[in-house]
């Protein structure tokens, strides 16, 4: 009750103070920030923004938030950014592991193609936050190496739906130029789908308003693997000498690097799992982890802005001592 | 005139109590999230203290005989910390966990072998067991030591093991065989290079950022990732309730 006093009398003395000096401008964004760092757990991991201001874990204290330029960055798709993000701690990349379709099917008594079906809406609510977000890369995790595993017709049904889907949103994908690239082991592929892949790469390769990645038939290891047998190639053709092979070399073979950015600096992964599931095992060293207990086809902008907002608040080392 | 005066004061007022108005709901709406926000966290506390005191029955019992290998990933800063480290391998050798790995980027931990194992006497080096880790008797701990070198560096070396071998078996300018490239070959070349640890079934990761740090890539396909906060505030009940949490979680592997 001390503790609650004290932040109503800091409210009361900020309201008088501002009543007080009318004449401050009010496009300043104002960092109301009733700082309480000094009470949070530092085993939820304290983050320390970019300026250095502390801010308390989960919470950011601040009104609604207008960009530098003293206009609401709203962008030309219409989806304001909300108050407690921030344009310029936006990631650059983000994947996503979108788990759960077969489980949300199972709770509501539908076959598992309706939880693949039901994959869609979501996806399509991301990619268009990420578009209005400004966040350049989507990586995300739509059928794995070990997929293939499942049941013929569950397997068969998601090849079909996935090349009906691309089929069907070719033009809204033009019309936002949003550039697609599959990553994986696209020979184990149907024949059509295959042909739908290629189709849709070559015309949006001179998209690039956001790079979405499709890993499909996808593994971390058969990504290793491959990069490794690039190289042998390499040095075979003479390209590359042999005492020179370091993980550099290695990286530079790895399918995501298809985008500049191959590296996410968040990965959300849905359903309550705490794993990443042979998903860019080379690339997930410094990216931040953010799981939701929500299945997939429940996952929306709110959840969205909450990894956001997690993945803002927290400090990102690289590793290297500060 | 004076009318028209006193309509627009009024408006000002309104628009003045109006926003006052707003303002105030704002922040009692942060007031009761920040304060639900140090409840749910006082009562994770107490239920870390619940547990290690074994007041909670569901957690008195752990089947630990699903956590095989545990790995354990120290911010680097942190890990300088060897009472701290000392403390959380006890905690694990009493709660039955006896293959544990140790990260740390920066190679901390590696440093420092030698007095963790001055310490912890009833503890072996990994290299010094010839046996699966997973499979020998619960006597003694074994230990494992690993930092960035391991990872994706040591990925490129097993490569390179690979390449020269296959260069070997062939005539300069040869064919040379790309199938000898699987997954297996790796895993093999890996052991050769230094890399003998198996995949960890749960990696606990103890610092300020949600990351793994560059723990060999090739090792987490199918490991559980629980980030347990700061080093410095680590608590046995947090433990024993993420060990708990992980010998319920079932896993389908893709399947």
């Amino acid at each position: 009750m001390t503790f609650l006093s004290c932040r109503f009398a800091i409210f009361c003395f900020k309201v008088a103070s501002r009543r007080a000096a009318p004449s401050r401008s009010s496009s300043k964004r104002s960092s109301s920030s009733l700082s309480i760092s000094w009470l949070s757990s530092p085993s939820r991991g304290t983050s320390v923004r970019k300026d250095d201001a502390p801010v308390s874990t989960g919470i950011t204290a601040s009104v609604p938030y207008v960009s530098r330029k003293g206009v609401s960055p709203v962008v030309e798709c219409g989806v304001p950014m909300p108050a407690e993000l921030r344009e310029e701690l936006m990631p650059k990349h983000v994947a996503v592991i979108m788990d759960g379709n077969r489980r949300w099917a199972k709770m509501r008594g539908l076959p598992p193609s309706e939880g693949h079906v039901a994959l869609v809406p979501p996806l399509r609510m991301v990619v268009k936050l990420c578009l209005c977000w400004g966040i350049k890369v989507l990586t995300v995790f739509a059928f794995s190496t070990e997929n293939l595993l499942r049941p013929k017709l569950e397997v068969d049904f998601l090849f079909s739906h996935f090349e009906r889907t691309a089929n069907s949103e070719i033009e809204a994908i033009m019309r936002e130029r949003i550039k697609i690239t599959v990553i994986g082991d696209t020979s184990k592929l149907p024949k059509s789908l295959q042909k739908t892949i290629t189709i849709i790469e070559e015309k949006t390769k001179d998209n690039s308003r956001l790079h979405l990645i499709m890993a499909i038939n996808y593994g971390g290891k058969y990504d290793i693997v491959q990069a490794c047998k690039s190289v042998a190639k390499k040095v075979q053709d003479g390209i590359i000498h042999l005492e020179d092979i370091n993980e550099n070399i290695v990286e530079k073979e790895l399918k995501t690097n298809c985008t500049e950015l191959p590296y996410p600096d968040l990965l959300i992964r849905t359903s309550g799992e705490l794993r990443v599931s042979n998903f860019l095992l080379w690339q997930l060293a410094y990216t931040e982890f953010f799981f939701h207990k929500k299945l997939w086809p429940d996952f929306g902008k709110d959840e969205f802005v909450e990894a956001l907002k997690s993945f803002q608040q927290r400090q990102r080392r690289y590793g290297f001592l500060s | 005139m004076d009318f028209r005066d006193g309509a627009h004061n009024l408006y000002h007022i309104i628009v003045a109590i109006g926003y006052f108005g707003l303002q105030l709901v704002w922040y009692f709406m942060q007031i009761i999230v920040s304060a639900w926000y140090h409840i749910s966290i006082v009562g994770n506390m107490f239920e870390s203290y619940f547990i290690s005191y074994e007041v909670l029955n569901k957690y008195k019992s752990l089947h630990i005989g699903k956590l095989r290998y545990l790995a354990v990933v120290i911010e680097s800063e942190e890990a300088h910390q060897m009472s701290k480290v000392i403390n959380l391998l006890r905690w694990l050798d009493s709660v039955g966990v006896k293959n544990v790995c140790l990260y740390d980027m920066n190679g901390v931990l590696k440093k420092s072998k030698d007095t963790i194992f001055q310490i912890m006497k009833n503890a072996k080096s990994i290299e010094e067991v010839n046996e699966d880790v997973t499979h020998h008797a619960p006597d003694h701990m074994t230990l494992e030591f690993v930092s960035y070198v391991d990872g994706k560096e040591a990925v490129a070396k097993a490569a390179n093991l690979i390449f020269v071998e296959n260069f070997k078996r062939h005539d300069i300018g040869g064919e040379l065989d790309h199938q000898i490239l699987l997954e297996s070959h790796l895993n093999q070349a890996l052991q050769i290079v230094g890399c003998k640890g198996p995949e960890p079934d749960l990696l606990l990761v103890y610092g300020p950022v949600r990351s793994h740090l560059g723990f060999p890539p090739w090792r987490i396909r199918y490991t559980e990732i629980v980030h347990m906060g700061s080093l410095n505030f680590m608590r046995y009940g947090s433990l024993i309730k993420a060990i708990y949490n992980f010998t319920k979680v079932r896993h389908n592997y893709g399947t």
